[in-house]
């Protein structure tokens, strides 16, 4: 009986034992290995990747993600920039930005730039908070399915970086027009990019899958017991 | 590793999910794990790419020609571009002048180079895919990282403007708004980014074997 439930170096558990994994690169069936920590499996026929271990995945998540979410939070309530020119005021936030499009009449520009930096973030750290914390007690929270296919897909057109390498842009182009005072909403920008790609480095896509699948598993077997944790050979 | 060297999952009717990964028989029509749909390989996916990247260059046009962002007031000249409007080639040659060389970089790669470079990487990995041209897989295989990789980066002009908007309201002296380009730009970018996701790389390889699987 293992009451601990990371252990240095173990595969994660998984439903079949015996899997079989299809290179999503060049489609060859293979029998797919379980991985010790920090290992990777490359395809047998064109060498790309086809999953890896990562170290301690779900509790680099779950910290991750709490920690995006309160940058998250900082950054919505002070700006980034403010700027003083001319006895003029303005501040820039990601939510001010987006009213000001919407103002200039560029309606659809806004609604994209606060999906690509509000929205998609916000589903990514968020949907994954919700999965992996519970899934490192063995367990599957309703509509997990569902939420892990949103995260995959709008993993891709969360922007945040790109917004913030378009700030320094700004920046390069202001300078020497006006005063510029940074805010504490900047500073809690630049460590919100950072934990998300804590989060999403954190886990593999497939070990997510393979975990949630067991979880789910085993509450249909046990719909009242499931306190144990995962077994783990 | 391979054992079985030379079994491809198509072959044998078994659909690897595109969501999750689990291999599944096609029959099963949607994957047991995460309830996707099933397919061999990405349904049309050549005609797909082919069309979202055309659209994508019809879009590409009026990205460079027409101006990202209207400067009006007093104080043009200092930010750059003449009064009016300032197209993303003007941005980048005013940088180019003023002496910042990295931002003249920055923009022109991001804005100009990125796009481009994906665009022609799509087309190959395409004209591979279908057997018009022939490449070494490892290169076909990189581009198609790079290809996935770079896409997004490409917002950066779109999101410069966003910002530059939200900042620079000064009244008379200056006002920068949005200017038809950059709904333009965003389309490029979002554009080439469906391109390459409806993309299936084992087109490539199921061209190598010669075999045609066909997708319901």
């Amino acid at each position: 009986m293992q009451r601990k439930r990371h252990h240095h170096g173990l595969a994660w558990p998984r439903l079949d034992p015996h899997d079989q994994v299809a290179c999503h690169f060049c489609d060859a069936l293979q029998a797919a290995p379980r991985l010790n920590e920090g290992d990777a499996a490359l395809c047998g026929n064109c060498g790309e990747v086809l999953f890896q271990n990562r170290p301690r995945s779900l509790s680099r998540a779950t910290g991750f993600s709490i920690a995006a979410l309160i940058f998250m939070c900082l950054a919505h309530s002070f700006p980034f920039l403010t700027m003083e020119a001319a006895g003029n005021h303005t501040e820039l936030s990601l939510l001010e930005s987006a009213r000001i499009l919407i103002e200039d009449g560029n309606v659809i520009l806004s609604f994209l730039s606060v999906f690509f930096t509000i929205i998609a973030p916000l589903i990514l750290t968020g949907g994954l908070l919700y999965i992996a914390a519970p899934l490192s007690y063995g367990k599957a929270l309703p509509g997990s399915i569902a939420l892990t296919r949103l995260i995959q897909h709008s993993e891709p057109w969360s922007m945040l970086e790109v917004f913030l390498l378009g700030f320094l842009v700004s920046l390069l182009k202001l300078g020497h027009v006006a005063d510029l005072h940074f805010g504490i909403g900047l500073w809690a920008l630049v460590a919100l990019v950072l934990c998300i790609a804590g989060t999403m480095g954190g886990i593999d896509r497939r070990e997510l899958w393979d975990r949630l699948e067991l979880a789910i598993h085993q509450q249909q077997k046990h719909p009242k017991a499931n306190t144990q944790p995962a077994p783990q050979e | 590793m391979n054992e079985q060297a030379g079994t491809f999952a198509a072959d044998q009717g078994l659909a690897s999910c595109h969501t999750c990964g689990k291999v599944t028989p096609v029959a099963e029509q949607h994957c047991t794990r995460c309830h996707a749909h099933l397919h061999l390989r990405k349904p049309h996916s050549l005609a797909r790419t082919w069309a979202f990247l055309i659209a994508s260059i019809a879009f590409y046009i009026p990205a460079m020609a027409l101006p990202v962002m209207n400067v009006s007031g007093l104080g043009t000249a200092a930010a750059g571009g003449s009064s009016g409007g300032s197209t993303i080639i003007s941005g980048v040659i005013t940088f180019w002048n003023m002496g910042s060389y990295p931002v003249a970089i920055i923009i022109f790669t991001a804005s100009v180079l990125i796009p481009l470079l994906k665009v022609v990487a799509l087309i190959w990995l395409c004209l591979a895919a279908s057997g018009k041209l022939t490449g070494p897989p490892r290169s076909l295989a990189l581009t198609y990282h790079i290809t996935e990789l770079l896409g997004r980066w490409s917002m950066v002009d779109v999101f410069v403007v966003a910002i530059l908007a939200c900042l620079v309201r000064l009244g008379a002296i200056m006002t920068i708004t949005p200017g038809p380009a950059a709904l333009a730009f965003a389309f490029v970018v979002i554009l080439t980014m469906i391109s390459a996701m409806s993309f299936d790389p084992r087109l490539i390889w199921d061209q190598r074997r010669g075999k045609k699987i066909s997708t319901p």
